[in-house]
Parts: structure tokens; C-alpha cells; sequence
């Protein structure tokens, strides 16, 4: 069913109902069309939202939660957005969709990886001379499981357009869908970005998330090489690669940028349109094409050029980023270019100090006004069915503004305008609701939804250096402990369980793990038992504050039964702190608690009860404490479709 | 076909040259030689620590 009958017959006896909604309609004409709008704002937190709408300055929010309704919405544990989306997306808990973390790991070798997609390698080639030609392709394979809610719409005609939905990549949908969050750039990362300089900064040859190339100026000119993919054709591997040249003007900070072929002027301190630029891969035969902005960050004393990471470019994707598959290069030619990376906000120039906060503000505020833009554009095609449509910028913003309007933070920044920063985020998301709201009829339904909260960051936890301290790990060499990762000086045959991902703990598990040592049954069980009441009994020396508030056993808390790549543990830390930027990948730093110093100073992967989601909506929302998993059922029944059995919810909207 | 000869078991040759038919192959070599192209292009994706460790980094999560 795809009508308006549901929102009457909350007043009427079905009989009545089905008489007044045939009888008033002349003959020929079409009942009304159900429409149920979603507006997806990732990280929106309520105590947040509800302190700026008490100060009046969110008017659409206030009307709102005074016509509507307004409720924190119960997020998944860990309170991740992979895992949450991927909950309200399918209706299950993690162990039914099998997303427990941004990274898994493959138990025979610990090697951590990507948690949303994999890529499956071409396996019929022919080699001709130093080329390798694929009789047949490779594919990219979403690790989600369980069926997304749109596909239960899809099948009844419910016409669907899904707008960047995090963990949907490749994208499931027989309507309209573009990628999200998992969305890899050109060079398969999540994220590489590019600075070329001549004076580099110190330590620049191993930067997290980006290249730091050192060029020189000669002749007032500059000449640099955008790196591609590998060049998966050539038996002798190397990444396709694109030359450009910068011109600089003898006296002016100005300057001439020639990319392939095009050729445009850049003041210091501005930013091109995009540009793209084609890698070839098989000369005259394939092709790799990507899209960049350059920020001519400064001319002199020191040149330095910002190149955005290579964006698979939608009016040609090297990847599959929609549904239908030319539906990217349609939003292109009504749009113009777009970021397709997934969050492409440019957390990583931050925090490795190539930006400051207010080019990171610059940045991040073009990636909302694509948004957007692709808001309307949305807006002014739907016509009926379900429109879910995603912002990013909340959670890029509250991850890396934090410490600017938190003078508790041990990195607070002091900063007129960033101190503001968050509260214009909340006001733009505003501002985007009532364009909503001025589009929508009362009979539509709208929903505004967040998957999680935020919190402050405030201290790291080496969780696998604890598990030093505590025995669970044995290293092979004590005294070398720096700059080691991914578990390489970790003695497998003596270490019981291990830290992995921003909220996994690991058990080195015989029969699963390649080097596992505890048994299944008692042994495994016994072990669970300690690790809980020693993480829960942890203590922070410097302020005695409990570091960690809760631990999910998951198989014996969750309910789904894919729990092949679930993490023994997964853990839930109290308010204020989180995984430290090293254990994740298996490093072992020798303090275990670290002040958080970096620009990333807001987070959210902590105890899912302290970090709720949003949910409001113009229908009455019946649950009292509604979850994600309830909203995805709600949302079903708007239209008058029944949840699967492995839905775990229950309908949550009047 | 010239190359390095590889001993294997006979019970596993007679089931290799079974399946070589029945899966179309013109030959044995050429069902061996694809079966150990497939499990090359496997170990190959799996990619070095290096690059596992380049695409992660992209995530703001970690560093």
C-alpha cells in the first residue's frame, strides 16, 4: 500500500475510513501518494539541539518539537556510524547486519580491514607482454547483510531515493541511490589527500591520510605529479600518474595552475573549481578518471599546494557510487562535480596541521554547500515514495571543533568565530529543515534522525597497552614498543586476547585466530569473565575516574546470528574518553592514558547510553524510548509494510 | 609446454585430470595453470602492511 489511509485511520474504523477515502475521490482520480521525507544528520546530538533551540535560534527545530515530536533515539553499541546506519538500514542489531566497527580484521593473519566493503579481484586474465588484460571483472561487495528497508518499499513500487546513507556502498537499490560513508577515493583509501611544498614540514614522510611531496621552485615555476591508482594492467605495477605545473607570478601571490588541459589562475589562499583529471591505465584503451580541488595555500616564502583526494568522479565512476549506475553523472551535469569520497570533510590536513581550523572550516562548509545544493535539487524531484537524504557536517564539525567552545578540553583553542562553529553547523542543518518544511504537504511525513550523540574527547586509551600491563598480550621484545604497529612484536603463542578497531577486544581464539591459544567452553568463558571485571574495575591514576562504563559480550548480548567477524568484546568508555589514536591498529605506547591534544577533540564511541541519537518527527512518536531499530519499522509501517522476522524493533511512529 | 615440472599426488592428478574435463579445460596445464593464477591473484590482493595501513589512515579515527 502507498496511500495516504494510514495517517486517517488513526481517527476512523478502517470500514469508515476506506468510505471516505474512496468516496471522496472522482472517478479516475488517483488516491494520494505517501510521502515520507528523512532528513539523515549524522551525529546530531539532542542535549545539544535542545540547548541551542532553548537559546531560540533554531526556529524550524522549535517548531518542530512544538507541532511534532522530539525524543532521543537509542543508538547501536558501539555508537558508530557504520554500525548504527547499518542498523536503522536493516532493522537488526549488529550481529544480524555484521558491521560491529569502521575495521575488522582477518583472524588468520590479524591484519585489520575495511568493515564495509571488500574488493573481490579479477580471477581471468591474459598478460600481453608487460600488460594484464581482465577477460572479466573484479567486483566490489558491500560486508552489510540483512536487506535494507528501501528494497522491502522497492518491491511494492514505493519509488525510493536514497541520498548518501552511510554503509550502502555499492549501493542496494532498485531506485534512485548514491554512496556514502564507505565510499573509497580514487586510490581505494579513505581518503588521501596531496601537498606539494618546497619548504616541507618536518616529519611530513609519514603523514596519517595524506602524501607531503617535496618539489622546487625554478624559474618561478613549479612541476608536480598527481599520484593515481596502481596500474593494475602492468605486470610491473606503479600508480598511473598525472603531471601539472604551477606558474607563479614574479610579484603578485598569484599563480598559474596547468592540469592536463586545463589551465586556471589561483590567488594565494583560494581554492579551484574541481578539475578533472584522467589517469590512463591501457594507453588509448583505459582509463581512470578522478576529480580534485587545488588551494593554493601560499605562494612565498615557502610554495605550498593542498590538492583535495582524488574524487571518483561521478560523470565517469571508476567505481559503482549509484543507482542506476548513470545516475551519479545525471547529478553531475544538474549539479556540477560533488565530493563522492566518503566523509570528505578534511579532517586529516587538520590534524596533521596542514590546515588550521579556519581553512578547515572554509573546506568543510563547501562539502555542506554541495549538500545542499543536492538537498534542493533532491527536493524538487520527488514526487512520491520515501526520500532519505544525509548531512555530514555535524559530525565532521563536532569531531574537530570540539575543543574550540570547551575550555576543559586539554586542547582548547581559543577562537571568536570557531568558538561559534558548532552552533552555525546546527543553525545550517536549520536552515535545511525548513527548506524541507516549505516543500512537504501535512500529509507527508517527515522525520529528522541522527545516529548517534557526540561527547568530548578529552583522553586516549592505549587499551592494548593495558592489556600489556595486565597480561592478556605478552610482547616478544619489551623494549620495542614505538612506532611498531599492526601486532608485529606480539608473541601469539603466549597472548590471550587483543585490542582491535575503536571499540573490539579480540580473544586469540584456537581454531579461529591462526595462532589462537584459548579454548573454546570453559577456558573462553572463564577469560570473558576476568577481561569484563578487569575493564570495568579499570582505573584512570590521574583523576580515578572508572575509563570504562560497560561491556558487550556479544554473543551473548546481541541477536542476530552473523557473528563470524564479531569482536569477542566490544567495549563502551565513560564520557570523556576513547580508544587513543594508536591501539586501534595494534600499537602498544607505554603510557596507557594520554591527554587528546589533537584538533579532533568531539567523539562519540563510547558507551552507547551516553551518546543517543535524534529523532523528531510531525507524527507523534508512541515509543517512550525509542531505538534505531524501531525507527527503521516505523518507517515500513508509514507505508503499510510489514518488518521482516529478523527486524528487531518494534513500529515507533503514531 | 616448456617450464619447471611440480610433483603432486597421484590420487589428486586423477581427480585434477577428472575435473579439467568436466570444467571445459583444453588441457590439465591449463586448468592447473589457472587454479594457481586464481590463488596468486588472492595472495596478491591481499595487500602489504603498508598499504593495508594507507587506506586505513584516511579514517579521522585513527593516525
Amino acid at each position: 500500500m502507498r496511500t495516504g489511509f494510514k495517517v486517517i485511520s488513526l481517527a476512523f474504523p478502517t470500514t469508515v475510513l476506506m468510505f471516505l477515502a474512496l468516496g471522496s475521490l472522482e472517478r479516475g482520480e488517483q488516491p494520494p501518494k505517501k510521502k515520507v521525507v528523512i532528513l539523515g544528520i549524522d551525529g546530531m546530538d539532542p542535549q545539544i539541539l535542545k540547548g541551542f533551540a532553548d537559546q531560540g535560534v533554531l526556529p524550524n527545530f522549535s517548531k518542530l518539537m512544538a507541532k511534532g515530536d522530539f525524543k532521543p533515539l537509542q543508538t547501536t553499541m558501539p555508537p558508530l556510524s557504520p554500525v548504527a546506519w547499518s542498523t536503522f538500514i536493516t532493522g537488526q542489531d549488529p550481529g544480524g547486519h555484521a558491521i560491529f566497527d569502521f575495521i575488522h580484521r582477518d583472524p588468520k593473519t590479524i591484519m585489520p580491514q575495511f568493515s564495509m566493503a571488500r574488493t573481490i579481484p579479477s580471477d581471468w586474465t591474459v598478460t600481453l607482454g608487460s600488460w594484464v588484460i581482465p577477460l572479466r571483472g573484479g567486483r566490489i561487495e558491500s560486508m552489510r547483510r540483512g536487506r535494507a528497508f528501501w528494497q522491502l518499499l522497492e518491491e511494492r513500487d514505493v519509488p525510493t531515493m536514497i541520498y548518501r546513507i552511510p554503509s550502502n556502498f555499492p549501493p542496494q537499490s532498485e531506485g534512485h541511490a548514491l554512496s556514502g560513508m564507505g565510499t573509497p577515493d580514487i586510490l581505494g583509501t579513505s581518503g588521501t589527500f596531496s601537498f606539494y611544498s618546497d619548504h616541507p614540514p618536518p616529519g611530513s614522510e609519514d603523514m596519517s591520510g595524506g602524501q607531503v611531496n617535496k618539489v622546487t621552485v625554478q624559474d618561478f615555476k613549479v612541476s608536480g605529479q598527481l599520484t593515481g591508482p596502481q596500474n593494475s594492467f602492468r605486470t610491473t605495477g606503479g600508480n598511473m600518474t598525472a603531471d601539472f605545473q604551477v606558474f607563479l607570478d614574479p610579484e603578485e601571490a598569484v599563480a598559474t595552475l596547468r592540469v592536463q588541459d586545463h589551465e586556471f589562475i589561483l590567488k594565494e589562499g583560494e581554492w579551484s573549481d574541481w578539475i578533472r583529471v584522467d589517469f590512463e591505465a591501457l594507453p588509448h584503451v583505459v582509463g581512470v578518471s578522478a576529480i580534485a580541488k587545488f588551494y593554493l595555500q601560499q605562494v612565498r616564502p615557502a610554495f605550498k599546494l593542498y590538492v583535495t583526494p582524488l574524487q571518483i568522479n561521478p560523470e565517469d565512476p571508476a567505481m559503482p557510487i549509484s543507482v542506476p549506475g548513470d545516475w551519479s553523472a545525471e547529478l553531475q551535469k544538474e549539479l556540477g562535480y560533488f565530493y563522492t569520497q566518503e566523509l570528505p570533510e578534511e579532517t586529516k590536513a587538520f590534524s596533521a596541521g596542514i590546515f588550521n581550523g579556519e581553512e578547515f572550516w572554509e573546506q568543510s562548509q563547501s562539502v555542506y554547500q554541495e549538500s545542499r545544493r543536492a538537498l534542493d535539487y533532491a527536493l524538487r524531484n520527488f514526487k512520491e515514495g520515501l526520500l532519505f537524504f544525509y548531512f555530514s557536517s555535524v559530525d565532521q564539525g563536532s569531531h574537530m571543533l570540539w575543543s574550540y567552545s570547551d575550555d576543559k578540553h586539554p586542547g582548547f583553542r581559543r577562537d571568536g568565530k570557531l568558538s561559534k562553529a558548532i552552533q552555525t553547523l546546527y543553525q545550517e542543518m536549520d536552515e535545511a529543515l525548513g527548506r524541507v518544511m516549505s516543500s512537504i504537504d501535512e500529509q507527508t511525513t517527515l522525520i529528522v534522525m541522527s545516529d548517534h550523540g557526540f561527547n568530548p574527547f578529552y583522553w586516549e586509551v592505549n587499551l592494548n597497552s593495558w592489556l600489556l600491563e595486565k597480561g592478556y598480550v605478552q610482547l616478544k621484545d619489551l623494549g620495542r614498543r614505538d612506532g611498531v604497529t599492526l601486532f608485529e612484536n606480539v608473541d601469539w603463542s603466549r597472548s590471550q586476547a587483543y585490542a582491535l578497531g575503536l571499540n573490539g577486544l579480540y580473544v586469540n581464539l584456537r581454531g579461529r585466530e591462526s595462532g589462537g591459544i584459548v579454548s573454546r567452553g570453559a577456558e573462553y568463558d572463564r577469560l570473558l569473565d576476568r577481561l569484563e571485571a578487569d575493564l570495568l574495575a579499570m582505573r584512570d591514576p590521574r583523576n580515578g575516574n572508572h575509563p570504562i562504563t560497560l561491556v558487550v559480550r556479544t554473543r551473548r548480548d546481541l541477536k542476530g546470528t552473523n557473528l563470524d567477524s564479531a569482536p569477542d568484546l566490544i567495549i563502551g568508555y565513560n564520557r570523556g574518553y576513547r580508544s587513543s589514536w594508536k591501539s586501534p591498529l595494534g600499537e602498544f605506547p607505554r603510557e596507557v592514558f594520554v591527554d587528546n591534544r589533537d584538533p579532533w577533540s568531539g567523539d562519540h564511541s563510547v558507551d552507547y547510553r551516553l551518546v543517543p541519537g535524534v529523532l523528531l518527527s510531525n507524527r507523534r512518536i508512541s515509543a517512550e524510548k525509542p531505538a534505531l531499530y524501531d525507527l527503521t519499522v516505523g518507517v515500513l509501517s508509514e507505508f503499510g509494510v510489514p518488518k521482516l522476522s529478523e527486524m528487531i524493533g518494534e513500529d515507533c511512529l503514531e | 609446454m616448456f617450464g619447471a615440472k611440480i610433483r603432486i599426488e597421484r590420487t589428486l592428478l586423477e581427480k585434477v585430470k577428472r575435473y579439467s574435463k568436466i570444467a571445459g579445460y583444453s588441457s590439465v596445464e591449463e586448468f592447473v595453470t589457472h587454479a594457481l593464477e586464481k590463488e596468486v591473484a588472492k595472495l596478491e590482493d591481499a595487500a602489504s602492511e603498508e598499504e593495508i595501513k594507507e587506506r586505513l589512515k584516511g579514517l579521522g579515527y585513527i593516525s
